[in-house]
């Protein structure tokens, strides 16, 4: 079948930086010492651990995942909601999608502008009421709502599209026959729209929680992952012990392995709570 | 007749690879560096490929953070991308693996070395520190970076402020010497304590979770440690390990002078905007737009400085406490051919030269490892921190050079942020315990 | 009653996009800032005069400074960032396609192929950076748009995959067995029929992968050396000195990377729209 050579070039491609990975999550592999490896067995892995730094950066990206994603769902949803039908529609459709197209690295810079303790027009609006100058980059909890917050800027706007294209979606008839049978709009959204865009919202929570727990670009550009290891995410730890200082690959893979099976056991927890593998396009059934 | 045999066999050697170079047209090389010495270098760039037109020079600037990075894989790897690159000092160690012995290399092509090139015009220490790693010369000293202590000479010279300070401390606003001087000034400037203060902070520190809080630790704790009584202590630190390590490369920082040093920075904090979430950019923006008073920064800066504030609202002088050195030196890819190292042989070593050094300094505040620069009548009528860097030079401090340095500094940075923060005890214990992950990072 | 209501959903309209875009107002103001006004307090919301010389710049760069004035020297980037963007994203899409088409309908690999590609997006890109610099170090593509190109395809596809598996199961099979009557391969089937059909899905998978690919910063640090093949995540770290970080051309180099982005998103966001519903919202 014709797809099948690019199939296979494409799994070639992915299956090696895989087996890369668990291979030298083995190894004493330290490019910084020098370029042999060297089978430790567990070793890595128990040093996690008792990794002070790798315990707390898994703390806060637990943090942000329970907090950034579920208001980022929250707010997704309810924008879609608010701006539907409105006049103006489609540019103020555009306007909120402009945050997912910055790319990660131009928005931290944007932000470190704003954060900026003396000058940044984030101090300037909160002292309009009164309230003093707040160090976002230089107290650990601020640092970390500072994060939480540009990560709900930036994924927001993911959400709402998806919504919006759900809701977009429906067939108005549907929503019409409600309507002749007498209900109101909240019944609507309760008994059409909701569980129609229930799969989606899933499909929305899933991709939210894979990408979430690779946050790197936002913390490399702002707090740099202070202070303390207070905004340390664990992709951004991984990003230093892997590369910045000194490739310590062998560290970094076995710290990306537990990464990996956390996110797919978080991914087949929610849908398995859900009971929808197949609606979201897993498994072989055929409708 | 073995000596002969090996001397022709050099001597051809060198022939090819000049033949090479020459046959083969314009050798292209690149070199990486920092964007700090990326001005600098495309200007030398420029001048040496007007001398030397078969040879292509590609300045290639890469930030700070990525450039370690990206050199040590490609030395590892062996790949070659590179021909010459400017490293940051601290990583000496990390990467003289991958560099070409600049001695050897020096003996092999005599002829290739400029007659007034001088290696022993070169500031000794700048040499040993940047230049040299286990004996061997591994780099050219390019950048001679240090620290000053930057402040505002109109506020310190207005009569009607000295006058304020002298009736609420009782002595005579001088310049400071030590932190403890510091603190009473920066306290003078800052308005929550001192409603007349005409700047809001008395000075702008730079403790961000960043490589910065590793050499700023320096000039604190550098006052305590090169004191007399530190030097009884701990000895004086040689210049592979630093004044983080005693003489006998211990970790130094859990000792009576460490802890000092650290509450030294606590004592400042107060009077400095947000010094936990400051790097360079902030602080130097701080300075500019008068919000503070004083500013320890690098040599580069002081350009900035006199178009924002003033030539002649900027005073400078030598960093109370101590210094810290930050230099940068060009060395030689060691895994790329023959032709290609004596092209970029060429490049550092005229990049590198009295000229060049003199040059750059005048043009691009790029600080100077040459003597000559420095008692050049020239340099010292156009640039008046030529004092403060001499005397300088001489007293700062230095961190290690050793390869476990990114990782060393890593771990102490993160403490240090968090004790400063508030979260880790203020305490021997904690320094102690870092002093233990020290070792661990050593011993491995 | 009804009008409070209105007024109100109207400011908190107003309040949302003050939030989504007051920081990208305010990167793309501060690039018309001179260096004085980068950071004043109160912040300036609109420079005394619009400046371009963090754009344009100073006829000499070779002085102190020169390389932070302004973004000259950014088109090789530019240029790079183009090329590895369009390919990634009209050959993802090709790839996806195939894929996501040989899944719903023939069920290649069952459950555990699309399971396994999905995986693929949970793998942190820090990770792969050494196996893929190896990879294409032994083929030589170091510093070559192939290098980027082919690992964002890694990073990109899954997503792709994924979008379309659900997008192509909408399509009856009732559509590709009337063209097989008619003569049609699965090839013709697909391009001709189905192809035209799914085009909204196609194109949620197009502009989605260029943002992927041209934000991606990691693989081109590594698999990069120079202007020849990096793309503009990288420039950006340049403006970053230790005498100053030059807040103002960092901000147009910030608005050049992502203009091409935002404008394209915005022309094809119809598309996006219809395309990512991941066939879940059924009727």
């Amino acid at each position: 079948m014709m797809v099948l050579p690019v199939l296979v070039l494409f799994l070639s491609m992915t299956i090696y930086p895989f087996a890369f990975m668990i291979w030298s999550s083995f190894r004493q592999y330290d490019l910084s010492k020098g370029a042999e490896t060297r089978f430790i067995g567990l070793a890595n892995y128990f040093e996690i651990f008792s990794d002070r730094t790798a315990i707390e950066s898994f703390k806060f990206t637990a943090k942000l995942l329970a907090i950034a994603v579920p208001i980022e769902l929250m707010l997704g949803i309810g924008v879609a909601f608010l701006i539907r039908g409105v006049r103006g529609e489609k540019i103020i459709r555009s306007s909120l999608l402009v945050p997912m197209m910055v790319p990660a690295a131009v928005s931290g810079v944007a932000w470190k502008m704003l954060y900026n303790y003396a000058f940044g027009p984030v101090n300037w609006f909160l002292s309009l009421f009164g309230v003093s100058r707040i160090s976002w980059l230089g107290n650990m909890n601020y640092a970390q709502l500072g994060i939480i917050l540009i990560d709900v800027w930036q994924w927001t706007p993911f959400v709402f599209l998806m919504i919006y294209a759900g809701l977009q979606s429906i067939p108005q008839d549907l929503i019409d026959a409600a309507r002749v049978d007498g209900a109101d709009w909240g019944r609507v959204f309760l008994h059409v729209e909701f569980p129609l865009l229930w799969p989606l919202i899933l499909v929305a929570l899933v991709l939210r929680i894979i990408d979430c727990l690779k946050t790197f670009d936002i913390v490399f550009m702002t707090t740099w992952g202070g202070p303390g290891a207070a905004t340390h995410t664990y992709s951004f730890y991984i990003y230093k012990v892997g590369i910045s200082f000194g490739w310590n690959i062998g560290y970094a893979s076995a710290l990306s392995v537990l990464l990996l099976l956390v996110s797919m056991l978080l991914v087949n927890v929610v849908f398995r709570l859900v009971r929808m593998r197949q609606q979201l396009g897993f498994g072989g059934e055929e409708r | 007749m073995e000596e002969v045999y090996l001397m022709v066999r050099e001597f051809l050697t060198i022939v090819v690879a000049l033949l090479a170079v020459a046959a083969f047209g314009a050798v292209k090389i690149s070199v990486l560096c920092s964007p700090d010495n990326a001005d600098a270098l495309k200007w030398l760039a420029r001048e040496f490929m007007k001398q030397n037109p078969d040879i292509q020079v590609e300045i290639v600037p890469l930030s700070w953070e990525l450039l370690y990075p990206k050199l040590l894989q490609d030395l590892r790897s062996q790949a070659g991308s590179f021909e010459a690159f400017t490293y940051d000092v601290m990583t000496t160690g990390a990467v003289s693996f991958g560099l070409e012995d600049l001695g050897e290399f020096m003996k092999k092509y005599a002829s290739l070395l400029p007659a007034d090139f001088d290696i022993d015009d070169f500031i000794p220490q700048v040499l040993e520190e940047s230049g040299k790693w286990q004996g061997k010369l591994i780099g050219l000293p390019f950048y001679n970076n240090t620290m000053l202590f930057y402040y505002r000479k109109d506020l310190f010279e207005d009569p009607k402020l000295r006058q304020a300070f002298k009736e609420k401390y009782g002595r005579e606003l001088t310049l400071p010497v030590t932190w403890e001087e510091v603190k009473e000034i920066a306290e003078f400037f800052t308005k929550k304590f001192n409603k007349n203060s005409p700047t809001e902070y008395g000075i702008a520190l730079m403790f961000p979770r960043t490589h910065t809080l590793f050499y700023m630790y320096l000039l604190f704790f550098g006052q305590y440690s090169n004191a007399p009584l530190g030097i009884m202590k701990h000895g004086t630190a040689d210049l592979e390990y630093g004044e983080y390590f005693t003489a006998d490369r211990k970790p130094a920082f859990n000792s009576e002078e460490g802890l000092k040093a650290l509450e030294m920075m606590k004592k400042l904090m107060p009077y400095s905007p947000d010094p936990l979430g400051s790097d360079y950019g902030e602080t130097i923006e701080y300075f500019n737009q008068g919000l503070v008073a004083m500013v320890p920064q690098w040599t580069g800066p002081y350009l900035i400085f006199k178009s924002t504030v003033g030539a002649a609202k900027v005073g400078i002088i030598p960093m109370p406490g101590r210094s810290v050195s930050g230099q940068w030196a060009l060395a030689i890819n060691k895994f790329i051919p023959e032709d290609k190292k004596v092209a970029a042989f060429k490049f550092i070593t005229f990049a590198t030269s009295k000229w060049a050094d003199k040059q750059k300094f005048l043009r691009f505040a790029v600080a100077p490892a040459r003597m000559s620069t420095l008692k050049d009548p020239e340099v010292r009528a156009a640039d008046p921190r030529v004092p403060a860097l001499e005397v300088t030079y001489v007293s700062q401090t230095h961190r290690p050079r050793i390869p476990e340095e990114p990782r060393l500094e890593d771990i102490t940075v993160e403490t240090f942020s968090k004790i400063l923060a508030g979260t880790l005890p203020f305490s021997m214990d904690t320094l102690n315990d870092l002093a233990k992950k020290w070792q661990e990072v050593l011993g491995k | 009653m009804r009008t409070i209501l209105r007024v109100f959903r109207y400011i908190l309209i107003f309040v949302c996009l003050i939030f989504f875009l007051f920081p990208v107002y305010w990167l793309v103001i501060t690039a018309f800032k001179p260096s004085n006004e980068w950071f004043t307090w109160p912040p300036k919301f609109w420079p005394t005069q619009l400046t371009f010389s963090n754009f344009f710049g100073a006829k000499e760069t070779e002085v102190f400074g020169g390389t932070t004035g302004s973004i000259e020297n950014i088109f090789p980037y530019l240029r790079n960032s183009i090329i590895v963007g369009i390919s990634v994203s009209l050959i993802a899409t090709i790839i996806s396609a195939s894929a996501a088409y040989a899944i719903a309908r023939y069920k290649v690999g069952g459950a555990f192929l699309a399971e396994w590609i999905i995986s693929i997006r949970m793998l942190p890109p820090i990770v792969s950076a050494v196996p893929l610099y190896v990879i294409f170090s032994r083929l030589r593509l170091i510093n070559n748009w192939w290098a980027l190109i082919l690992s964002h395809l890694v990073i990109v596809v899954p997503l792709g995959v994924w979008l379309l598996i659900s997008f192509f199961r909408e399509i009856p099979r009732e559509i590709d067995e009337a063209a097989y009557v008619d003569g049609a391969s699965t090839f013709e089937t697909f391009f001709y029929v189905i192809f035209p059909l799914s085009a909204p899905g196609l194109a949620a998978v197009a502009v989605l992968s260029l943002i992927q690919s041209w934000g991606e910063f990691l693989l081109a640090l590594v698999l990069t050396n120079d202007a020849r093949a990096q793309t503009l995540p990288i420039f950006l770290g340049r403006y970053i000195t230790g005498w100053r970080v030059a807040w103002g051309p960092l901000s147009a180099a910030g608005i050049v990377t992502m203009l091409p982005v935002v404008v394209f998103a915005i022309l094809a966001q119809r598309y996006l729209i219809r395309g990512l519903t991941f066939g879940a919202v059924k009727g």
